[in-house]
Parts: C-alpha cells; sequence; structure tokens
C-alpha cells in the first residue's frame, strides 16, 4: 500500500477580476468579479514508503499547491488524498505526527526565541521523550551543526542557519513522510553540500521524502524518482535514470585542433555528424547520436584523422531535459 | 468511554502547548525592555484617565441610575482586566487577517496541536500588564469602598474568571471573520472593544432597550462586566449569576466552531 496517494487531485481559486490601475481598483470595490485559475488539475501520484521524490516544475506550475493539498494546509476543489490512509486535511492532528514538512521561503522558528527554545515547545507539541530528544538533537549536530547557533536568537541566524534550523524544526519527531519545499534555496554552496548528504543519509534511513526544488543538483543527488508538473498537471512521472535514458540520446566532444578549424569542411567529411564552431578558434564541437555511435568509435575516428591536441567529451544534463520538457520539446 | 479518554487527553495536551508557548512569549518579551515599559505604562495611563473621569463625575453627583462611585469603579475595573487579560492571553488572535493573507497559517496547521491555540500564543500585548493590573487596583478599591465583605469572593472570582473567558472567546470569534473578509484588520473585534467602552462602562439603565437586548442576547458583552458586578451590588438577583457561565461555554464553543470552519476556506498564499 502506498503511503502516500492523490487521486484527480485537483484545486481551484478564485482570484479577483480587475482592470489595472486606479479605475480598475475602484470599479472593483463596487462591481465585485472573480474568475477561477485552477492550480492543480486532476493529479494522480502515488509514493511508495522510503521513496524519494522530486517534484519539479516551472514558477506557477502548481508544486507549492500540491504541496500544501499532500499536508492538508489546504483542502481540494476535487479529488482525494490520503497518507498513510488518512485523510490530511480531516485527520489533521494525527496526520501531523507523522509528516515534517519545511517551506525554504518560510521559517517556523520563533522569531524572538533561541533556536533550542523553538526546537524544545515543537519536542512538546510532538511529545518527543527526552532520550528521543536528545539522540536526534546529536544527530542533527552532528550532520548540520546546530550547536553553533543553538542558543542564538532566531532573528540573529543567517540564512543557511535558519535553514538548517528549520530542518530540525521539521524532523524533530522522526516523521515518516518529509515534504521539503525549496529547502536549498538561497544557500550558498557548502551549505548546499551539507544539506543534501544529510537528505541523502535521511531516505538511507527509510523516511519518504517529496522534495521541490529548482535547484537540479538537490534532485539529482538526493533523489530516484522525478515527477514534473507543468500547469498544474504531470507532465513527466518515472526515474530520474530513464528519464535521463530515454530523453538523452546525443552526446558531445569538444576537439581542439592545432590549427583554425574548418567546420563546412569538418560536415562534409563526416556527415553522420553535427559540427558545430566552439568557444576558441581551433575548437570544434561534435555531436553524435549515443545509439547509433559509440564514444570510442567516434573518439578512435576522429583523433586518427584529425590528431586534436586536446578534447572533452560532455553529455546534456537533466537540467537540460527538463528544460526542453517545460518548452514542450519533449513528450512523455 | 475511550472516545472521552481521548478527548480529555487532546485537551491537556491543548493545554500543555498553549501554557508552554505562553510562557516562551512572556520570555521574548524580556528581549524588548523598553517596549514593555513604555506598553505597560500607556495600558494604565488610558485607566487612570477613566478613573479620574468617574471621581471627577461623582464629586457631583451621587449616583448613576442608582449605581455609587465604588460599584461604578468596580463596573470600570472588571472591562479593564477582562480586556486586558486577552491581550495577555490570546494578543495574537488580532494577527489571524495578517497571517491569513500572508500564508502564516501553513506552518500552524501542519503541527499537532490547535491551530486557534498556536495563533493566541503567537504574540502578548504588553499594555496588557498595566491594563490588568490597574483594572485589579480598580476593582478592589470599589470592591472595599462598596462595603463588600470576604463572603462575595468566590462569586467575584466566578465573574472575573468567566469574564475573561468570554472576552478572549468573543474576541477571537471576531478576529476568525478575517478568514473570508481577507483584511488585515479586525474591525469586528474593534467595534465590539469600542461598544464595550462606550455602553459597558455604564449602567444598562440608562440605555434604550435595543442595547440592552444586543449587548445581552445577540452580542453578549453584558456578561463580561455589567451582570456580575450587578448581582454582587445587589441591582441584580443572584438567579442571573447562571448567565456568565452559560455565556462563556456558548462563546467558547461559538470561537472555536468559527475558527474550525474558518480554517476550512483558507488558501494559503502563493499559489
Amino acid at each position: 500500500m502506498p503511503i502516500l496517494e492523490a487521486r484527480n487531485l485537483t484545486k481551484t481559486f478564485r482570484r479577483p477580476d480587475k482592470a489595472s490601475g486606479f479605475k480598475g481598483a475602484v470599479k472593483h470595490l463596487v462591481q465585485r468579479k472573480y474568475k477561477n485559475y485552477t492550480a492543480v488539475d486532476g493529479i494522480d501520484l502515488s509514493i511508495e514508503a522510503g521513496e524519494s521524490v522530486a517534484y519539479v516544475g516551472p514558477n506557477g506550475a502548481g508544486k507549492s499547491t500540491t504541496v500544501k493539498l499532500l499536508t492538508g494546509i489546504l483542502r481540494p476543489s476535487e479529488g482525494t488524498v490520503r497518507v498513510m490512509g488518512r485523510d490530511p486535511h480531516v485527520e489533521r492532528i494525527p496526520n501531523a505526527h507523522d509528516i515534517g514538512v519545511l517551506f525554504g521561503q518560510r521559517t517556523q522558528l520563533w522569531w524572538d526565541l533561541p533556536v533550542e527554545e523553538s526546537l524544545k515547545l515543537l519536542k512538546h507539541m510532538y511529545g518527543v521523550s527526552d532520550a528521543d530528544y536528545k539522540a536526534r538533537l546529536a544527530r542533527f549536530d552532528d550532520l548540520l551543526d546546530l550547536g553553533e547557533f543553538m542558543p542564538a536568537l532566531a532573528r540573529t541566524l543567517s540564512l543557511g542557519q535558519r535553514m538548517r534550523a528549520d530542518l530540525a524544526c521539521a524532523l524533530i519527531h522522526a516523521p515518516k513522510m518529509v515534504y521539503l519545499d525549496e529547502p536549498t534555496i538561497g544557500l550558498d554552496i557548502s551549505v548546499k553540500d551539507r544539506l543534501r548528504a544529510f537528505l541523502r543519509e535521511l531516505v538511507d534511513d527509510g523516511t519518504t521524502l517529496l522534495l521541490t526544488s529548482h535547484d537540479l543538483a538537490d534532485i539529482e543527488e538526493v533523489c530516484e524518482r522525478i515527477v514534473v508538473i507543468d500547469k498544474g498537471a504531470i507532465a513527466y512521472d518515472g526515474p530520474i535514470q530513464q528519464l535521463k535514458a530515454h530523453y538523452i540520446t546525443t552526446k558531445a566532444v569538444n576537439l581542439f585542433l592545432e590549427g583554425p578549424a574548418d567546420v563546412p569542411a569538418l560536415a562534409e567529411k563526416f556527415p553522420e555528424y553535427a559540427w558545430a564552431a566552439g568557444e576558441a578558434p581551433s575548437e570544434v564541437v561534435v555531436t553524435y547520436e549515443s545509439n547509433r555511435f559509440t564514444t570510442a568509435e567516434v573518439l578512435g575516428g576522429l583523433t586518427a584523422q584529425l590528431a586534436p591536441r586536446d578534447l572533452s567529451l560532455s553529455e546534456p544534463s537533466i537540467e537540460d531535459v527538463i528544460r526542453r520538457l517545460y518548452a514542450g520539446e519533449l513528450t512523455k | 468511554m475511550a472516545d472521552t479518554t481521548l478527548r480529555a487527553s487532546a485537551a491537556r495536551h491543548a493545554g500543555g502547548v498553549y501554557w508552554r508557548s505562553l510562557v516562551a512569549q512572556i520570555r521574548a518579551i524580556t528581549e524588548y525592555p523598553a517596549d514593555f515599559w513604555v506598553m505597560a505604562s500607556a495600558g494604565v495611563m488610558w485607566n487612570v484617565l477613566q478613573f479620574a473621569f468617574l471621581t471627577v463625575l461623582f464629586a457631583a453627583v451621587p449616583d448613576v441610575a442608582g449605581w455609587r462611585y465604588h460599584e461604578m469603579l468596580m463596573l470600570s475595573g472588571l472591562l479593564t482586566v477582562a480586556a486586558g487579560s486577552t491581550a495577555l492571553l490570546c494578543d495574537g488572535v488580532w494577527s489571524t487577517g495578517t497571517y491569513v493573507l500572508k500564508g502564516e497559517i501553513d506552518y500552524r496547521i501542519t503541527r499537532p496541536a490547535p491551530v486557534v491555540v498556536q495563533v493566541a500564543t503567537s504574540h502578548i500585548g504588553m499594555q496588557g500588564f498595566g491594563e490588568v493590573g490597574f483594572g485589579l487596583v480598580m476593582v478592589a478599591y470599589g470592591w472595599i469602598g462598596a462595603g463588600m465583605g470576604l463572603a462575595a469572593v468566590p462569586v467575584g472570582v466566578l465573574g472575573l474568571a468567566c469574564a475573561i473567558v468570554i472576552e478572549c472567546a468573543l474576541i477571537t470569534a471576531l478576529c476568525a471573520v478575517n478568514f473570508w473578509l481577507k483584511g488585515n484588520n479586525s474591525i469586528f473585534a474593534f467595534v465590539l472593544l469600542d461598544l464595550q467602552h462606550n455602553a459597558m462602562t455604564m449602567p444598562l439603565a440608562l440605555f434604550p432597550a435595543a442595547v440592552k437586548i444586543v449587548t445581552m442576547f445577540v452580542v453578549p458583552v453584558a456578561f463580561v462586566n455589567f451582570v456580575p458586578v450587578a448581582v454582587l451590588t445587589g441591582h441584580l438577583t443572584s438567579w442571573w449569576l447562571v448567565g456568565p457561565p452559560l455565556t462563556a461555554a456558548a462563546s467558547v464553543l461559538l470561537a472555536a466552531g468559527l475558527y474550525r470552519l474558518g480554517l476550512r476556506s483558507y488558501d494559503s498564499s502563493g499559489h
């Protein structure tokens, strides 16, 4: 049985329909008009216990709204959600014991209290025993270096410290299902690395994870499955490796020749590859279909005939694939 | 039976969360000592003016609609204590509208405690310290001056407890309206306070029947201060004492119900 199951999940909001400017605002005061906006449109999603799922999409695609529906913050306009067999909105309090939530754009720390006081309040709210609380804090301290800012007031923390403290808040009760909405937004590379390592460890321990992020490195490093959402509907749902294997069908070699590269002549000589000029006059980019040619074949032929002084290999990243999915160039 | 046990356990848990959050907020106040003293003094100053007004008034007249100076002090004092208590016990509910607009209810919904408890304890109004302190002084001075003995203390304590519960519940219920109105300001709650300061610091006999009906049965603010003080001072019979506890229970149910309904229509922000 899946730990999370959503069927035909739909959320429609009512938005004011008013003309721009002062006149429009005044007219809306006396003649109110609204139009409906569907943020999430009939999503079916099933997540098994222990899975780590990336939930990605362009701005306004409906990612955060989906997370709010799955956590019980919002009520669906249509469809159903079950988390461990419960409706998260109706059975809010039992559900709250089993889930952990982090919204990267907001904090749940008490603003004028030290971090340790916020954690203690949550400890009591979730009914965490003293022994479990100590053990979890020690682990968080180990992985997230919480100790250095535990006595600091929340309002004095840097963004990176605040995010690490918020992550501890979301996990202090050892939830079975964790939703992380943009957990690395605005963080520097070292803090991102630390958070990703922590999340990998969390997944290895069997916690189910749903992660939304615009930083696709988060996704590649932490998740096995990816769900791409666009305009409120799912555009792709499957393993990340499968997405790559299915859509990444070309590879490229950058050749650095001894003299200036004559791209048209090379294209005529090797018509089975696509040729393009590189950044330097002597650099040329050769793109080939990875299901037709092996890298060894391509390199063997080209190095024998062109004798480049250097070369480098590259393949399109998951970012390229997702960018093309957003742009509608790829289909399921 | 099992259901009753579960409910009792949930209520105990909610009470624990409420108390710990409130204590945490009091600790947070110590971060802003200047703010504390300014706000607490402001709470005292407004009530000093009310005290002075009554003193000047009763220097000129012996009574107002049969109520004497010390009885009127108790009337004003009890209202001041009740209003000040809302600032100390549930000041966060005034931010309901802002939280709704900014999506700041989100995290509170994902925690295992009543949302209204978490919102109510998200802030403490420091003026409440001054208001409650000075209000209690007014009640005590009026009590002694009116010649009331220790025998009436249990009724006074009951009246005080009910006054605080009714006031907190009515303010919470009226702030919950912002789940639907989508505004930053709790207009209806402000109107309630205005109504109380204008109508409930004077004997109800001064006002037309419509005001009596509204303050007794529509927005039952009369049970906050007027009814208990009138019973204590003999202006109403002791039968009226059933009113404050019943009103308190009804107000709490109304506030909890409205807040729960409001959460059903909560839209968060940023969709």
